[in-house]
């Protein structure tokens, strides 16, 4: 453990809290902040719209981070992450198929089930030898994810009126978000905690499966409950906001550098840093590009760091 | 009630056998060592106690409890194991790593004690890391990472400790020091160990079990299994196992040698003493020369070496000249050998009748052999060597230096040939 790890999270949850009273603050309307408090139209937006979107925002960055450090520490594979792994695709399928054929009821569950689906068919597919090469996991990944938007296309094209909808599930964004979301979204901090119970064995489990054995870890059982629960946090991201990607790439790296490998410090610092990003994301879409989908602006800073961590990685 | 029992096992990965009827145990706080060559199933013998591969059929019993009845964390409080070196991926600190040996001792809503914090100081204690506990995994050699995971495996406190080549990447300073480390917590500890390197095993273990071929070919004493026979029927090499002069243990040297079998159907007598005729003596009877040698004192180390190859040998007993029954027993080895090699050697009054005999055979090949140019015969008779010597080098004795050369004018190639 790093000395200054606590400080680190402690800045975090302030620098968390700032972010989002700033958000809010933040939007296209021009409404002044002394406003809120005197216009009853104005205070609609703000509590209507602006503070359950932020939430939701700050939910579903903190989910995306915690599935990318549980994925990253279980596959031993720094470039592991929900979108990457091809979870988000399937969820995103799930939550589309629940669109085209209920009408969007059963959201969450079949996003859920689509992205358990699609990350242990990956899992499956990579693993060679009870190891998971990063090549092979990517190229899974890869080979999923086509197939996956391929039935995505294929709904988009037969459904014509929910076309609209059906594109905001492949780019990830938070338009009309009410608090009926917020109240979808907030199992998220269920699986994170879920997953933080085992951020010792994700310590051990980082060295490798043999010696995580020998260490009293029972290798199967965990590996089997951390992929469904980080398939269960990713799920409902994407039900609630689309696939959104990069954000569970990103910040677990950056903290590590930060607070160190110990997945008891390294779950919080990247719960809060993945919050805080797409908080910023989404406040800085919405405001400059007329509320361009968040995903195009994660995946534009997002892409460029995963080939800087792949130049990196056949380096050494 | 024995630590670790294993009976009658096999293991298979897929369709292949590794293991077949496999049954020992080891004593409560000995050192057990398991050697043998590659692909013989040291390892998977040591996967298969701390149940990372599964086994077919036979039972494992630790202190008289079925192993499989054991759950996770349970196995991990009785049964350590040191791995060869692991790249470890991410940045740890060392204090990090010998922390996680407590992870059996820790609930998932707890946090570790005091207690596990005293526990983990002393285990970096005793394995000598103390110093590096902040530093981080990255940072230190590969000895002192391999004493960072013996370190981790006192943590688990465990009953048993299993060792997986745990030294072999290290060099020889390291392997010692990380061994006495092991050796001094036998006795608290039973500690079964595979070893790559038969020497080390020799000296540290109390007990060895020799595989071949998925099966157990030997156990006992390491005197009791690493003979010059069980060596070569396992290793299919030939060795040289002698008392290692300090400790007594075994000590064996590989002999380098291809059998050539140049030597087939021909007879070789070699006069030699003081250890000046043992390299020859290997290097012959690895070519499949007929050799004897003689006549020998007993306490000479080419008698030794003679007996160890199993060459027939003339000899006397300490401090006593050659007698006459030997001398004709000298003669016959003479009158059937196709050459006579006479080594650079001291010559006194004991071993003169040694060259003396060979004037009666005039046309039999001599040669006189040294090892290099610094090897020759020291005179101690006073001349009436050295007149034998020039008399039988008058007679076409060759001089040949160096055993290759020695080889070569077997084979007819050398400068010389019709050895």
């Amino acid at each position: 453990m790093r000395r200054t790890a606590p400080i680190t999270i402690l800045t975090l949850i302030c620098a968390l809290l700032i972010s989002m009273a700033a958000a809010v603050a933040l939007g296209p309307s021009g409404i002044s902040l002394g406003s809120f408090f005197t216009s009853e139209n104005a205070w609609m937006i703000l509590w209507e719209i602006r503070v359950p979107r932020v939430i939701a925002a700050a939910l579903v960055g903190c989910g995306l981070a915690v599935a990318g450090t549980a994925m990253q520490a279980l596959f031993r594979n720094p470039m592991a992450d929900p979108y990457i792994i091809g979870t988000s695709s399937g969820g995103a399928l799930g939550a589309t198929l629940a669109i085209v054929l209920f009408a969007g009821t059963g959201r969450p569950v079949l996003a859920f089930a689509g992205a358990m689906a699609a990350t242990f068919a990956v899992y499956f597919i990579a693993r060679r030898g009870g190891k998971i090469p990063v090549e092979t996991l990517l190229l899974s990944g890869v080979a999923l994810a086509t197939l996956l938007s391929a039935l995505l296309s294929f709904l988009m094209y037969t459904a014509g009126r929910s076309l609209h909808q059906i594109m905001f599930w492949l780019m990830g964004g938070f338009w009309n978000i009410s608090w009926n979301d917020v109240t979808v979204a907030l199992p998220i901090l269920i699986g994170a905690a879920g997953i933080y119970l085992f951020a010792r064995d994700l310590n051990i489990l980082a060295l490798n499966e043999e010696d995580a054995t020998h260490l009293g870890v029972n290798v199967e059982k965990t590996k089997l409950i951390l992929l469904a629960l980080s398939a269960f946090v990713t799920g409902i991201a994407v039900a609630v906001a689309g696939s959104i990607g990069f954000i569970g790439l990103i910040t677990p790296h950056v903290m590590r550098l930060i607070v160190g490998p110990d997945h008891r410090f390294l779950f919080p610092a990247a719960a809060l840093a993945g919050a805080i990003l797409l908080v910023w994301a989404d406040a800085l879409t919405r405001t400059f590009t007329s509320d361009m989908p968040v995903g195009i602006l994660t995946a534009c800073f997002g892409a460029p760091f995963f080939i800087y961590l792949l130049r990196s990685r056949m380096k050494a | 009630m024995k630590p670790i029992e294993i009976i009658d096992i096999d293991v298979s990965y897929g369709a292949k056998k590794i293991l077949e009827a496999i049954t020992f145990h080891a004593e409560a706080g000995e050192i057990l060592g398991i050697v043998g060559p590659n692909g013989s199933g040291k390892t998977t013998l040591l996967k298969a106690m701390s149940r990372v591969v599964a086994r077919d059929n036979g039972e494992i019993r630790l202190d008289d409890r079925d192993l499989d009845s054991l759950g996770h964390r349970e196995l991990a409080r009785r049964v350590a194991v040191v791995p060869q070196d692991i790249s470890i991926g991410f940045d740890y600190s060392v204090r990090d790593v010998v922390m996680m040996g407590r992870h059996p001792y820790i609930g998932r809503f707890a946090s570790e004690t005091a207690r596990d914090v005293e526990i983990c100081d002393h285990a970096m204690h005793l394995a000598n890391v103390a110093d590096l506990a902040g530093a981080s995994v990255h940072g230190i050699s590969g000895g002192e990472r391999q004493r960072v995971l013996i370190a981790r495996a006192l943590a688990q406190e465990p009953k048993i400790l299993l060792l997986d080549e745990a030294t072999s990447n290290l060099d020889v300073s390291h392997q010692v020091e990380i061994l006495n480390i092991i050796r001094d917590l036998a006795g608290e500890i039973t500690v079964v160990s595979v070893f790559h390197d038969l020497n080390l095993a020799a000296y540290y273990c109390d007990r060895l079990l020799l595989l071949k071929d998925r099966k157990v070919y030997a156990a006992g004493t390491p005197g009791e299994v690493l003979t010059r026979e069980k060596i070569r029927e396992v290793f299919g090499m030939e060795m040289l196992v002698r008392p290692h002069p300090l400790t007594g243990r075994p000590y064996v040297l590989p002999v380098y040698m291809h059998r050539s079998g140049a030597g087939a159907n021909r007879r070789v007598h070699v006069v030699c003493g003081g250890g000046t005729g043992s390299d020859i003596l290997h290097l012959l009877h690895a070519a499949d020369f007929t050799v004897t040698c003689g006549v020998l004192n007993i306490l000479d180390t080419d008698y030794g070496t003679a007996m160890h190859l199993g060459l027939p040998c003339i000899a006397e007993p300490p401090f006593h000249g050659i007698t006459t029954g030997s001398l004709s027993r000298l003669r016959e080895c003479l009158e059937s050998a196709d050459t006579v090699i006479v080594t650079a050697m001291p010559i006194g009054r004991g071993n003169l009748d040694n060259l003396r005999v060979l004037l009666d055979y005039p046309a039999k090949p001599v040669i006189f052999y040294a090892r290099d140019h610094t090897a020759r015969m020291e005179d101690y008779t006073g001349g009436e060597a050295g007149a034998v010597l020039t008399e039988l080098e008058a007679r076409g004795a060759l001089r040949i230096e160096g055993a290759e050369e020695l080889l070569a004018c077997f084979s007819g190639d050398g400068p010389d040939p019709g050895c």
